[in-house]
């Protein structure tokens, strides 16, 4: 199992490797990254010139590919190309507030989709499935902003009709909360709606799939042998079926959050949580390619991190893999 | 004979699906002695495996429609679920057919026969019901069982994990054990070795057994009596010798007739002509009738149901109108199927 990891460790470093190389030659193939530096009648010709020289924009590509990369590496991705500022604790802080929120709402999700697609699959056409199918299909077919914005209006206006804050509509922290307890209801009340609404999708996506792979499993023939054996039904559904409907249901999950990391970009903009997807949306405002990268690396990172996780969860949940 | 350890009764079951109804089981009744071995056999979807897992309510998609089953004094249909459970596994245990599909490959082997001990003695730690299991393991002649207990089942081969499943079957020593084609998904030397197991697990346990099979050669080295069926339909019951050298049902006699038989210089295999009928539409009177030799287009084949009665002695049955022309026509008929075939 260790050697596996180790290995599949090491096949992901030529995997970054391009995936650096794509984005900077990519982004870098966008035209010139000072066009809109140019465009502002402040900036005097002086200022231009130093920011070529201090990033090297005057060199070939491939050198520029160099300093870049020893900046990531050495520098935490370095500073940015206009004001010369710092990337990663602005970085650092909105993959911080994104975890939170992906981890907090996959964490529901899983649960709610494990419960509603056990039951529908060992109740399979019965007015709860039925009703379970339905609310998938609405859960599907639900823009996320606006499902978000409903969710904002609901608690608002309570909030004007009965003067209870069950949940703050935006931000992610109210200023001057000190104190752990208090900071921690306060994070929780910042998190429930932009939660709910990643998870009432997730949960629709989550819930069929379990359902699928709980019917494929259900009707096996290993799980008549554990019912023959004489065990609780509570036994067989949750041991025997779903420990094996689990295995293709953790690959996807696993998939998702890597996915997820690149932040949430609609749910992020209507509930103003700085995390990664409103930072994308700052930089690409900003026009400035540097956090645009560093971005797109930490995505790339976590994309291929949790492609790792996924195959080793795959290892432990199945006794069938083999490692050599 | 003493009391029989099950004994069934007019048992229907069926399926409901979009085609119409499936009549699976329809008014079987046959009964198991203590000790003995009671072959069951009959062609695919004869109703032989849903008669006995409907009584385990191993069916879930089968209505069963009436009937009783007698065991041990109670009824197995009338059972709560709570009830039936703790017969299954302990009482009546059963060997299913595919050993490669029936072991739940993300357990350990050891594990999953520990598991059946502790499902009907809750109060069995750990530690004894694996002691438990890799003995049963050795019992039923897996090698160096310790360590094997410890493997999954894509671990094990095919006979190996037959073996498993018999041990996982035999571990609450049941009074009566149910083999569901135990064989037929393994090559034939191991077959040889699987029957082997099977025997003395059954003297080991003293289990009454049935053993499900379409395998002819099976039930003349195993069975002490034979049930043979025939679209959900008991057509003859008999000891096995009866069985083999003096069938009285057309059904039972073409089967015979159909095994190939060494020191006989045939080119071709003798099959029943025709095919078993859809048991949708299972056709009026002798569901037999449109295959068999006997019949010759007689209405009564046509129009009633035979009823299961006695031949000669109390306990050979058989399902046939003109059962005692077989007496004499047993080769005639045999010579006629050949020339159809």
């Amino acid at each position: 199992m260790g050697t596996y990891i180790l290995r599949r460790v090491l096949y992901s470093i030529p995997v970054l490797i391009a995936a650096s190389m794509l984005i900077f030659f990519f982004v870098s193939a966008v035209g010139d990254p000072l066009a809109q530096v140019r465009a502002i009648p402040k900036v005097s010709q002086e200022t231009i010139h130093h920011i070529i020289v201090r990033k090297h924009l005057d060199k070939p590509l491939i050198v520029q590919y160099g300093y870049w990369v020893e900046n990531a590496v050495l520098h935490r991705f370095g500073t940015t190309l206009l004001g010369d500022n710092p990337i990663w604790p602005d970085l650092r802080l909105a993959l911080s507030n994104t975890l939170q929120l992906v981890i907090v709402s996959e964490v529901v999700a899983v649960i709610f989709a494990i419960l509603v697609g056990v039951y529908s699959a060992v109740r399979q056409y019965s007015a709860f499935d039925y009703a379970a199918t339905t609310f998938s299909f609405v859960g599907f077919s639900t823009p996320v902003f606006w499902l978000a914005l409903i969710l904002q209006v609901l608690v608002t206006n309570i909030f004007l009709a009965y003067g209870i804050r069950i949940f703050y509509t935006s931000g992610f922290s109210t200023p001057g909360v000190t104190g752990l307890l208090p900071s921690i209801l306060d994070r929780l009340q910042h998190l429930a709606l932009p939660v709910i609404t990643l998870a009432f999708v997730s949960i629709a996506q989550y819930s069929r799939y379990l359902r699928a792979s709980m019917l494929e499993v259900i009707n096996s023939d290993y799980v008549r042998t554990a019912r023959a054996k004489g065990l609780l039904t509570r036994q067989v559904v949750m041991k025997h079926a779903l420990r094996n409907a689990l295995i293709p249901f953790a690959t996807v999950v696993a998939l998702d959050f890597g996915a997820y990391f690149g932040g949430v970009i609609v749910t992020e903009s209507v509930f103003s949580i700085p995390g990664m997807g409103l930072y994308f949306i700052r930089a690409l405002n900003a026009a400035d390619l540097y956090p645009i990268m560093a971005w797109l690396i930490v995505t790339a990172v976590m994309v291929i991190l949790f492609n790792l996780i996924a195959d080793i969860l795959y290892g432990i949940l199945d006794p069938r893999i083999r490692y050599d | 004979m003493p009391e029989p350890v099950l004994s069934l009764r007019d048992l229907t079951v069926e399926f409901h699906t979009d085609d119409g109804i499936v009549h699976a089981v329809d008014h079987v009744s046959y009964d198991v002695y203590p000790g003995e071995t009671l072959g069951v056999v009959g062609e695919s979807g004869s109703g032989k495996s849903v008669t006995v897992m409907s009584l385990l309510g191993l069916v879930p998609q089968g209505r069963i429609m009436s009937g009783q089953a007698l065991f041990k004094g109670r009824d197995l249909l009338k059972l709560p679920d709570k009830e039936l459970r703790r017969i299954r596994g302990k009482e009546v245990a059963m060997v299913f057919q595919d050993p490669m599909t029936s072991l739940n490959p993300v357990f350990k082997i050891g594990d999953q026969i520990a598991e059946a001990l502790q499902a009907h003695d809750p109060g069995l730690s750990e530690d004894d019901a694996r002691t438990r299991a890799i003995e049963l393991l050795d019992l039923v002649g897996v090698p160096q069982a310790p360590r094997r207990a410890e493997q999954y089942p894509h671990e094990f081969s095919g006979g190996m994990r037959q073996r498993a499943m018999i041990a996982m079957a035999i571990a609450n020593q049941p009074s009566l054990l149910i083999a569901d084609e135990p064989t037929t998904a393994l090559d034939v030397t191991i077959q040889a070795q699987i029957l082997e197991v099977l025997r003395a697990a059954q003297r080991e346990m003293k289990a009454a057994t049935i053993l499900i099979t379409h395998d002819l050669g099976l039930i003349a080295e195993m069975a002490d009596r034979v049930v043979v069926m025939y679209a959900g339909h008991v057509v003859e019951t008999a000891d096995v010798g009866t069985i083999f050298h003096a069938p009285r049902h057309p059904y039972t006699l073409g089967l015979m007739g159909s095994l190939p038989q060494v020191g006989r210089d045939d080119e071709w295999l003798r099959p029943i002509p025709g095919q078993p009928p859809s048991l949708i539409n299972v056709p009026p009177g002798c569901p037999f009738h449109p295959r068999c030799a006997l019949s010759e287009g007689r209405i009564e084949c046509r129009t009633r149901l035979p009823e299961l009665a006695p031949v000669d002695g109390e306990y050979h049955l058989s399902a046939c109108h003109f059962k005692h022309e077989l007496r004499e026509r047993s080769e005639e008929l045999l010579r006629h199927m050949e020339g159809i075939a």
